[in-house]
């Protein structure tokens, strides 16, 4: 009798036990059941070809009042030196969409006219470090301010993920061998007494770019670094990280700008291709 | 009701995982927190009262070493030339010698030509030179083997190995026309001033925000996308500086940040705040201390020598 109802008993503990390794095991069911239905699926490949197409669709044929975005940027994405518009094929979609939303962006509601730095060119100027404030950050371009305050969000992401796509290889040109040898001298080693850093050791090594924040130089129109690098100096392009590019851009003269830029249509690069 | 309970507590667990973070996406919220922005945690829009000293360099006010277009077409540029690529690619052209995924740029920024941040034209002409860690008269040869055995981790060279000369060579060539045995303006890191008021929380809340995008969530660094070495250093783990490094040294490491980082914002941070990200990155796990035992580097990890 005793050893029967011990079974019991423990046959009744099991079943509680049994219960209790099931609802923990159901749960380790959902969750994975989530986590594959949240992370796995919408990166598949299935639907970044449908954005990709989506994408292409809008660049190729634009939609409504949109208009496309082959005739500046051209066919391939490549950029259009003529009229300083920019490469987009091979970068980076996180990149792309974030320039989109900083276009859309109105600056007259975002920028508060604070000036931050006090710029009296003494030996130390003084700068306000309780008054760090992160803007969302702006840029300036007539057309493209107009053009992407139309896009959706998911003609953002749809544009970004067909640009990224997109194969290219660029065309080396020749330049003479002092612009040249400035160039890479600014390049690889920046001005160390200026306190300019080198433009490889963020853009990547030949200005391949790196991640989402740091865009590639090498393969960009010249016109186009050169267009940029003003923009930053007369303060109508500020949407770079902790103002990092700003800084640098100051830092620059026109002649450094040419023969940075030189230096980086010169080289061979390609990107998304064999 | 015990299923009940088991059910309602289901539905609950699954709506918290499945619907609520969808929902967040699809307002659009974005769900970066306020606790790694300080300025709208505490919203100042008062009158600035702190004031930083920001560094502003004008013309001639810093050695500037030869160009390296200029290095001479001889026996000795060769050897420059060598010393260069060790010290900008020192797990390629000194592999045996390195530990690490560090090169000697990595601290000596620029290739050892960025004024504060460790310049070698600077350092050249004051060695031999006393030094308080090893208490003795120290040559050039013998500080660079050093750097070797604690910031790279490794083995140090010998000092008839190749790989040393080439790289007082180059240093040497870096600081041609540079006087010697004087303090020069830019020589090693800026002042930090001493304080006890130091917060690794604080620190953490300034690595989010001015170091991880470049560092790495993790501090592991961001190695280049060939996977070739490191594009941005690792600042703890297995491929950084060891514990008895020179930056291992809070005072020191906040002297290199203040002075030097982010790229192109030197002088950005204040005392305050270098100070708080050093003591966060002091806290962290990195190689021991290769003259300290392993059982006393199981026992007491952060203690430096």
């Amino acid at each position: 009798m005793k050893s029967s109802g011990n079974i019991k008993r423990s046959l009744v503990s099991g079943i509680k036990k049994i219960s209790i390794w099931t609802f923990f095991l159901s749960l380790l069911a959902v969750s994975f059941v989530i986590f594959l239905t949240q992370s796995v699926l919408p990166v598949s490949s299935d639907s970044q070809d449908l954005h990709r197409l989506a994408g292409e669709q809008l660049a190729l044929n634009g939609r409504g009042k949109i208009p496309a975005c082959v005739p500046c940027h051209g066919l391939q994405g490549q950029g259009n030196a003529g009229i300083a518009s920019p490469r987009l094929a091979g970068l980076h979609p996180e990149y792309i969409k974030k320039q989109l939303e900083d276009y859309a962006r109105n600056p007259l509601k975002t920028r508060a006219f604070v000036e931050p730095i006090a710029r009296d060119y003494v030996k130390t100027p003084r700068t306000y470090g309780d008054l760090t404030v992160f803007t969302p950050g702006t840029r300036y371009a007539p057309k493209m301010n107009e053009l992407a305050k139309i896009l959706s969000v998911d003609d953002r992401h749809n544009l970004a993920i067909y640009y990224s796509k997109l194969a290219f290889v660029a065309s080396p040109k020749a330049y003479d061998f002092e612009t040249l040898e400035r160039g890479e001298d600014l390049a690889l080693r920046g001005k160390p007494e200026y306190g300019l850093p080198s433009c490889d050791s963020c853009h990547g090594p030949g200005g391949q770019g790196f991640g989402a924040i740091f865009p590639p130089l090498a393969g960009q129109p010249v016109t186009y670094i050169i267009a940029q690098i003003n923009q930053w100096q007369a303060g109508k392009r500020d949407n770079d990280h902790l103002a990092l590019m700003r800084n640098i851009a100051d830092q620059l003269t026109d002649g450094d700008k040419v023969n940075v830029a030189a230096y980086y249509d010169n080289l061979s690069y390609s990107v998304n291709s064999e | 009701m015990k299923r009940f309970f088991l059910k309602w507590v289901l539905i609950f667990s699954f709506y918290n995982m499945a619907v609520l973070p969808v929902a967040a996406q699809e307002l659009g919220q974005t769900l970066d927190s306020l606790e790694v922005r300080p300025s709208l945690v505490n919203s100042r829009l008062s009158l600035p009262t702190q004031l930083t000293q920001v560094h502003v360099i004008s013309p001639g006010e810093y050695f500037a070493p030869p160009l390296v277009a200029d290095i001479p077409d001889d026996r000795f540029g060769d050897m420059v030339r060598m010393g260069r690529n060790i010290f900008i690619k020192t797990g390629v052209y000194a592999k045996r010698y390195a530990g690490n995924g560090l090169n000697c740029s990595s601290c000596h920024l620029q290739e050892g030509r960025k004024p504060h941040g460790i310049p070698l034209w600077a350092a050249y002409g004051r060695y031999p030179m006393y030094r308080h860690k090893t208490r003795t008269v120290v040559t050039i040869e013998e500080r660079i083997q050093d750097c070797f055995i604690y910031s790279m981790d490794g083995i140090a060279p010998t000092l008839d190995a190749p790989e040393m000369k080439a790289l007082v060579t180059y240093t040497k060539w870096l600081s041609k026309g540079a006087p010697v045995g004087v303090d020069l303006p830019g020589r090693g890191l800026p002042n930090v001033s001493r304080t006890q008021d130091l917060d690794p929380k604080r620190g953490k809340i300034v690595y989010e925000i001015r170091c991880e995008f470049c560092h790495g969530k993790d501090g592991k660094g961001q190695k280049h996308t060939n996977g070739e070495g490191y594009m941005f250093p690792p600042l703890w783990g297995r491929n950084s500086y060891n514990k008895g490094s020179g930056l291992q040294r809070v005072r020191t490491l906040a002297k290199f940040i203040k002075g030097n980082m982010p790229l192109g914002a030197s002088f950005s941070l204040t005392n305050q705040e270098s100070l708080d990200v050093a003591i966060y990155i002091w806290l962290q796990d990195r190689p021991r201390n290769p003259k300290m035992s392993q059982a006393m580097d199981f026992f007491f990890p952060n203690m430096a020598r």
